[in-house]
Parts: structure tokens; sequence; C-alpha cells
């Protein structure tokens, strides 16, 4: 006869918080507050195991999936506690987002594999949702997954994918029945990456040097029938689980919490402080016109800090349910882009020109004012978050759409040639 | 409707039946239509409803607890911004800024207790002098003086921009001293002063200007020290402009809400305007703000009240972002309404005006953006 095995009571978070102070004062680097370091993702991988082996990744998961077994107020604490070292950031989508996604959906066969090397950054996995044919509407996948045997072919290109190269595994929204409604035949799967008939190819970004985004050719490859995550045509809401966790992660809540944020993976942030500098430089801090616009970047970031205080507090009493994430998210892009806008005000000619040892050498304020603008396209358009908010914060009605209730095959056709 | 919610998100239950019973006087006693009726006569308010206001505390959080004064919360101006929020909401008349901001002065000095005992009990109204012509409400920019000739105090200035003043006994005028700041407590039926009612953009709320020519008074007037008032005066701006700030928030509240039942009552081309997305995304811009809006107050009301070292940034960042984001939201929700909106039976030019007025009234948006700049060392 066996017997249940006692569950022993929780950490408390103060024993937790002692542990976890002792762990990262040995173990983490103290980061350079004017300097952030970003770890390659081999260094990331390096410190992650360490951080596992020490009991310290998912911190809320539970055990015989790799994790601690604690809570998301562990998470929290571990978090405040790892402020302001170096953390493995590059390994915060597949960790935050992918790995919890697999445990809210995948198997559990799939689960107590592939998770506990997630979580110890032994394998890297990232999402293959966005398509070249189509972007903002997430659903009209056209990659294709046909059944064989004990298998899965599958066909198509995906795009828009953050480190790609140092990836193990995609999840991959693919379309397993064109005979109904776009959102009801998509299936996701566990694709390998490191395989022949994936081809990886970088997208250089529109400030150039290194390839920040990637898009992927499918040529028929195999994936074993077990590697689906979900059912069969259920894809879907496995996608809007992942974007869930995506959008709860820029809100700075849940399992990603103290790897570094969205921000860490986005192009280079600026600061009021940069702008302040690059006045400075330019003389133009004692024009009236520049500091009112660099005030006024200084209250959009107080501001955006209030916001983001607010909506934390308003979903722990339990005011605000739902999405505000996306509210957080139109905020910060647009944000992003008016403080660019702004630096490459105040910065004047030495923004856009520069020569070794003149004011901006390296032309920060121009690459940033160039990249900004990806902030209000990635992870989801403004478009689509303002979408979001009035729909489903406000409850205002949607706009009609001309594919619902159509099978696929059909809206395709409907394209025309 | 969901997603709608006041600025403080964590009242207390105290707080929570405070503003219940806030709200439920202002509804029956000051409803818009008695607002309307209001702005024709002379001060735009009402004396005994003053007093009956000051017996639910109106007056009361920032005064101390033997006057009759005292915070439910124990945090006085978060008690005092859910009443500023309320009354945003529907425009309610009244001397609610300046007396709190005045009571808050007199409550550090004792010598000056009778006087804010009957400020408490609503039976005296006082208002604060602090900006003068030209703009200008920083205390360096100031001319008018208050020095000491023959035992008295003499305080001779043009002060602006005053509100209530025409309802107003007692005016707190904030003068130079040589370098520094004092605050004298005139009685506005002393000689020498000269009250001019002016017109504002607000139909609500009555401004004046304050004439000082040589006023001579008992020593005993000074409120504080003479030139002892630099911080106080800071302090009082800070309070002043958190609870113009809650006061515009609970406006937009309002106006945002009403403008987005319309949007669903109002049929256009065969379907709710509400469901076009040109108006949709516009709206989920105006819903960051306004939610920003609040965020702001919400942290300058814990920061001033609590007297952190950043309460003055937070202030101001509260008025340079509310000042200018509420009337980018009255203007969208405006242009959501069509027509109707540039009425004068519509309610929405009401709100229109007190938000243009609050923007200005204790610096602009632009003005703070510089004061930013000086305390953050730009």
């Amino acid at each position: 006869m066996t017997t249940l095995p006692q569950s022993e009571p929780l950490e408390s978070l103060e024993s937790f918080r002692e542990r976890a102070r002792r762990f990262v004062a040995a173990n983490l680097e103290p980061a350079d507050p004017d300097r952030p370091a970003r770890l390659s993702m081999a260094d990331a991988r390096a410190l992650q195991a360490t951080i596992f082996d020490a009991g310290f990744a998912g911190i809320a998961v539970a055990r015989e999936h790799g994790g601690a077994g604690l809570t998301l107020a562990h998470q929290k604490v571990w978090a405040e506690e790892v402020e302001g070292y170096v953390v493995p950031g590059p390994l915060f989508v597949s960790i935050g987002m992918l790995g919890i996604t697999l445990l809210d959906h995948g198997s559990e066969v799939l689960k107590r594999r592939h998770v506990p090397r997630i979580l110890r950054g032994d394998e890297v996995w990232l999402q293959l949702l966005s398509e070249p044919s189509g972007g903002s509407d997430m659903a009209a996948v056209m990659t294709r997954a046909v059944r064989d045997g004990d298998t899965w072919i599958v066909a198509g290109a995906k795009t828009w994918t953050t480190g790609a190269a140092d990836a193990d595994i995609g999840m991959c929204l693919a379309r397993t029945d064109w005979e109904v409604p776009k959102h009801r035949g998509l299936s996701m799967f566990a694709v390998p990456l490191k395989d022949d008939r994936v081809t990886i190819e970088p997208i250089v970004g529109i400030e150039g040097g290194p390839a920040r985004f990637f898009q992927e050719f499918l040529d028929d490859v195999v994936v074993p029938a077990e590697n689906l995550v979900g059912a069969e045509n259920e894809g879907w809401s496995v996608a809007h689980t992942l974007l869930l966790h995506e959008r709860n992660a820029s809100a700075g809540v849940g399992h990603g919490l103290g790897l570094g944020g969205l921000a860490e993976q986005g192009v280079d942030a600026q600061g009021v402080a940069d702008l302040v500098g690059y006045a400075g430089r330019s003389g133009s801090v004692a024009d009236p016109g520049a500091r009112q616009q660099i005030a006024e970047a200084y209250v959009a970031e107080r501001a955006a800090a209030h916001l983001a205080e607010r909506v934390t507090v308003g979903m722990r009493v339990g005011a605000f349910e739902g999405d505000w994430g996306s509210l957080l998210k139109l905020g910060l892009a647009v944000d992003g882009l008016r403080r660019a806008e702004i630096g490459i005000t105040v910065a004047r000619a030495d923004g856009v020109i520069w020569t070794d040892g003149s004011p901006d050498d390296g032309g920060a304020a121009g690459r940033a004012w160039l990249g900004a603008r990806a902030n209000s396209i990635a992870g989801g358009t403004n478009e689509m978050q303002r979408n979001i908010v009035s729909e489903r914060l406000l409850g205002m009605p949607r706009e009609p759409a001309t594919d619902r209730d159509v099978p696929f095959s059909e809206v395709v056709r409907r394209r025309g040639p | 409707m969901e997603g709608i919610t006041g600025v403080n998100l964590e009242l207390t239950e105290d707080q929570a039946l405070f503003r219940d019973t806030t709200k439920r006087f202002i509804e029956g006693e000051v409803p818009l239509a008695e607002v309307r009726r209001l702005h024709a006569s002379g001060d735009g308010f009402d004396r005994r409803w003053w007093r009956q206001a000051a017996q639910l505390g109106w007056t009361a959080m920032l005064a101390p607890e033997d006057l009759g004064g005292g915070s439910l919360s124990g945090h006085p101006l978060a008690d005092a911004a859910i009443v500023a929020e309320e009354m945003g909401r529907v425009l309610t008349p009244g001397p609610f800024l300046p007396v709190n901001v005045v009571a808050a002065a007199l409550a550090a000095d004792v010598a000056h207790r009778d006087t804010l005992a009957s400020l408490v009990a609503g039976e005296t109204v006082a208002t604060w002098a602090l900006g003068e012509p030209g703009s200008r409400w920083c205390g360096h920019e100031l001319t008018t003086t208050a020095d000491v000739v023959d035992g008295q105090v003499v305080v001779s200035g043009v002060k602006s921009y005053v509100e209530a003043l025409t309802a107003a006994e007692e005016v707190l005028v904030v003068a130079r001293t040589g370098g520094r700041l004092t605050q004298v407590l005139v009685p506005t039926d002393a000689a020498g002063v000269t009250v001019i009612p002016g017109t504002s953009l607000d139909l609500g709320r009555r401004f004046g200007q304050l004439q000082l020519d040589g006023v001579r008074l008992p020593q005993s007037a000074v409120v504080g020290e003479l030139g002892g008032a630099d911080g106080t005066v800071e302090r009082q701006l800070e309070i002043a402009l958190v609870l113009q700030c809650a006061e515009t928030v609970g406006g937009l509240d309002q106006v945002f809400e009403f403008t987005l039942g319309y949007m669903g009552d109002r049929y256009a081309f065969g379907r709710p305007i509400s469901s076009y997305q040109a108006l949709k995304h516009r709206v989920a811009d105006l819903l960051l703000e306004l939610e920003t809006a609040k965020g702001c107050v919400d942290a300058a009301v814990a920061s001033v009240n609590a007297g952190r070292a950043d309460a003055a940034v937070e202030a101001s960042v509260a008025k340079a972002y509310v000042g200018d984001r509420a009337l980018h939201v009255i203007q969208e929700c405006m242009q959501f309404h069509g027509g109707i909106a540039v009425t004068w039976e519509h309610d929405l030019h009401l709100y229109l005006r007190r938000a243009t007025v609050n923007r200005a009234v204790f610096g602009t948006p632009e003005q703070h953006r510089e004061r930013i700049c000086s305390l953050v060392e730009i």
C-alpha cells in the first residue's frame, strides 16, 4: 500500500528572500547602470544553468516539471533581489513565454521532457507565429501541416522571430484544416530548428548592424506526432495563451519576472538621461524649446511608471482584469517614438552627422531615432493594441469582418490569383 | 462600464463611505442644473450650502482635530483629493481649493486658531493669493512686499487670479520680505484693500484681482515668521496643484464615461458609432491618457501627503501631464458628439471651460516643465 507524500508547507517569502539574496550576492555580477550589459546567448545559458542548479529557475513551476514548486509571489521576490544585477536576459522569451505556454497546453510527455531543459537554458524555444503574408491578421496562417503516419509534414514560411539563430525549437502555428473558418483549422507544433529542412535567414533592422530578427523557411520538415502542443485544430487557443504571456511579460507580471523584461529584448532604449546628454553636448540645453521637450520626456517617463503602478495595483485589488498589458504596451510604444524624436531634435546636427571624437561620436541619437519605430510594430502593432483596448477593456463593438464563419480555403480563393 | 474607476484604487472602507456620502450630497444639493443657475448669481455658490459641505468634512481634512478638523484615513490630502475628484465630476462650485490651502497654512500657526476654526465650520471663507499679473506664480518672480514699519506689517502690491475673492472675508497674501517670502492674512475690508471682480472662462467659478495699497495690519496678521514662508508656500502650491489636478481628472472621467455611452447609443449608417475603428482607436488613446492622468494624480497625492523629497517634482509632473491631456481628451469627446457639442445647452463646454482654467491657474504645463528642469537640474 502506498501513501501519498505529505505536502510540505511552502517556504515563507522572507526566508526565500534571504536565500535568494545570498545566492545573488555570491553568483551574479552587479550591472553597470550606465551601460547595462546584454549577455551573449552562450553566457546566458551558462548563467541560467547555475541559477537552475541552485533551485531559482521556474520558481512558480511545479517540481515534476523542473521548477521550484513555489508561487508567483516568490518569483516577484526573486525579481526584486536580482534588480541591479546582470541576468540571463536572452532567455526571457524562451522561459517566460514559451516554457509557460508549454506548461499550459503541452502533453505530460512534452512537459516532462522539455520544461526542465527550457528552465535550465539547455534548450531554447521561440515562437513561429507571424508569416510574411500576414502581420496583424495572425490567424490567417498559410503554413501547412499534413499528417503522415506518426509524423506531421510542415511547410511554409515564418518571420519576425527574435534570436532564431540561437534557438533549438520553435512553437509553430500551422494550418491542419482548410475547410473550416480560419481560427478553427490551426494546430501548434514543436518544430526542431536545427534541421536540414529548416533555413534561417537574418533580417537586418532599419538601423543596420547585426540582425535582430530572422525569417524561417520550413521545407517539408518532419515533426513527430507527439510534438503536437494542445489538441489538433485547437492551435489558436495555444497561440492566444502565448500572446497573453507576452502581454503579461510586457506589463511586468508572471513567470518571466527577473529575466530583464521585454525592454531588454528590443532596440536600444533611450532614457531621459540620454536626451540630457545629447542636449548638453549639442548646446541645445540652453534653448527653452529644447528644455520643454526634455521635460516633456521626463514627465512621460514618470507618467508611464505611474500608469504601470496603477495597473499593477488595479490587477491586485481586482479593479482591473484582462488585457491591461495592451494599454501599457501602447503607451510605451507611443512614448518611445516621441522620446527618440526629442533625442534627434535636441542633438541637432550632431545627432545625424558625426566623426570620431565629435559630440555624439557613434550617432546614438540617430540610430535610436531610426530603431524606435519598431516599438509600435513589434509584438503587435499599436493598431492591434487599440483594438484590444477599445473592444476588450471598454466593450466597444468589433468591426464587421468578412472572413468570419467562412472556410479558410474560400477566404484564400476570394483573394484572387 | 468596466474599466472606469477613480483615482485611488485602494480606498479604505471609511474613505469609500466618505466618497459615497460626498457624491450623494453633491448630486442632491448642486447638480449641474443648479450649477448653471448659480453661474448667474453673485459669488457663484451659496453660503448656506457651503456650511453644509463644511459639516460633511470638506474643510476639515487639513486642519487639526481640536478645531473640528481631522482626517479619516490618516492621509489628509488623500481624503481631500476624494472630494476634489467628485467635485470635478459635476463641476461643483464652492471655494474648496482655496479654503483648504489656507487651512493647511493656518494649521501650522496657533496664533490663527480662531480664523481656522471659523473656516472649518464654513462660517468664514478665506482664499489664497499667490499669483501676480503676467501669470507669475514662482516665489522669486513676486513683487508684492510685506515689511514691518513702526511695529505694523505693511503690504503693497497686486495679486491676480485669486479664486473666490469676492466671497472671501480673509485673503492669505504671499509677499516678499527682502529676498524671502512672508504670508499675511489680510481682511478684505481693511483700509487700502481693493477687490476687483474678474471674469473667467469658467462659468461656475469667480476669480478676482486684489490691490494692496500700503495696507497696514498688526504684526499678528503674519502667518508663521516674517520672511519664513518659502517652505510653506511651496507646500501649499503642491497641495493646490494636487487638488486642482484631482478635480480636472474627475471631470475627465465623467466626460469620458458619458461620451462612451453616447457613442454606443448614437447610430450612423446602420450601426453604433462606437463600432467604427476610426473612432475606437482614438478612444483607446483617450483611455491611455485618462488612466495615466489618474496614475499621476494618485502618485502626486501620496508624495505630497507624505512630504517626500520628490513632492515638488511629482506635483509638477501631474500638472504638466493633466493640464495638457485634459484638453485633448475633452476635445476628442466633443468631436465624437458632433454638433451638439458646440451648443450652450450641452454640458461639454462647461467641462472644457473648467479644464482650460485649471490648466492655467497655478502655472501652465509649460511653466511646470520649466520648473521640472530646474528641480531636476537640467
